[in-house]
């Protein structure tokens, strides 16, 4: 168990109301003692995945959230109290499996703060910590190692066979892989949750239509010319040699000191 | 208009209907489920989710040229019927709808049209 899931796990059983700040990283919101919110710097928020599927935009949203919260969002927005639970609990979950790893970071409780999409599922700590390593050991089984879930998506450019099925959210990947992004950038891009992304990350690496990760290139910057903006600085003053066998150099020393006796 | 309990609540109303749960395909993860005595509902939706991911899968070679969409999965056993049907959400999708019916006490044409207007209600 982390840090935080203690934390979490003690809150929940004192039936706290509040908010509990984690550092940078997110906020998890609680309603005596179960998780209504959670939101992480990591992931998409529940608002940025309704507005990318073209249900109203993020501006929209915003004023909604001011004037009349979700109910006037359920009466105003084309979706359902079912889609509205079921997008509350994807973008939870999806908080969730990055924020609870989370460590280092001094969280800090601010009782009885609430979100205004909390209140739509509500979760029990236990609950959520358990689907979160469900989650870990399911990556796991697709695809061994954590290194494509943080590298740059880059597809081979050839298919090392005659023909391959793809799912929707690689063939989302594929299309949107541009070589540099990461598969959580990818997330945000697509305005998809992160653990989708991951799963099919992670199945293409399986499948073998990943190319083999770099090692991380060490030193070796690329060349600028030095009117290029990111050239390297040019050292100030003249240029400095230390090495011994500058015989100019030692002519000169050998001369100041002469003259200095 | 539906919420996630109203919609299991629906679906268990279904005439032979014995135990129903909703999945999400994504994440092989049970949302919500009817209170079937021993029935591992995690389980049984991640090894769900896995059968329909084959059958996409498959489907995809037998039929070549076609984007597959699924819109229901029926499977009959010699105790049951087992209807999977697949819901497009606003949200990441598709969810999934199951239930278990009862070979003798079932209408399968009754219970999937049940179904198909449940969904609408659920999803808009």
């Amino acid at each position: 168990m982390t840090k935080l899931d203690t934390l979490l796990a003690g809150l929940a059983r004192e039936r706290s109301t509040g908010a509990l700040q984690v550092g940078r990283s997110g906020t998890i919101f609680l309603s005596e003692g179960r998780v209504t919110y959670m939101e992480c710097a990591q992931t998409p928020s529940v608002e940025r995945l309704l507005a990318a599927r073209g249900l109203m935009s993020e501006a929209a949203l915003r004023r909604v959230q001011g004037d009349g919260g979700c109910e006037k969002l359920l009466t105003e927005g084309a979706l359902t109290p079912g889609e509205l639970q079921y997008a509350v609990l994807g973008g939870v979950l999806d908080a969730a499996f990055f924020l609870l790893p989370v460590s280092g970071a001094r969280p800090k409780f601010r009782p009885g703060e609430q979100h205004w999409l909390g209140g739509q599922w509500f979760f029990d700590v236990p609950g959520l910590v358990r689907e979160c390593a469900r989650r870990r050991a399911q990556l796991a089984e697709i695809w061994p190692s954590a290194d494509v879930d943080s590298l740059p998506v880059r597809p081979l450019p050839r298919l090392p066979g005659h023909g391959v099925t793809l799912s929707r959210v690689q063939w989302e990947v594929i299309v949107r892989a541009d070589h540099k992004a990461t598969p959580l950038e990818l997330a945000k891009q697509l305005g998809r949750p992160a653990y989708p992304v991951l799963v099919a990350v992670r199945r293409l690496a399986a499948s073998g239509l990943l190319a083999a990760p770099d090692l991380p290139q060490r030193g070796a910057p690329a060349e600028h010319p030095p009117h290029d903006p990111k050239a390297r600085a040019q050292p100030l003053g003249p240029p400095v040699t230390g090495d011994p066998t500058d015989l100019a150099l030692l002519m000169r020393l050998k001369k100041a000191l002469e003259e200095l006796s | 208009m539906l919420g996630i309990d109203g919609c299991l609540a629906e679906v268990m109303s279904i005439p032979g209907a014995l135990d129903a749960m909703l999945v999400d395909h994504t994440s092989g993860m049970a949302v919500a489920f009817s209170t079937a005595v021993g029935v591992d509902a995690d389980r049984s939706a991640a090894a769900l989710t896995e059968a329909l991911r084959a059958t996409t899968d498959g489907l995809a070679r037998t039929c070549p040229g076609d984007v597959v969409r699924i819109d229901d999965m029926l499977v009959t056993t010699d105790k049951g019927h087992h209807l999977l049907r697949l819901l497009e959400t606003v949200f990441e999708g598709p969810l999934v709808i199951y239930v278990r019916l009862d070979l003798e006490r079932s209408n399968l044409a009754l219970a999937r049209h049940r179904l198909s207007t449940i969904s609408s209600r659920l999803a808009t």
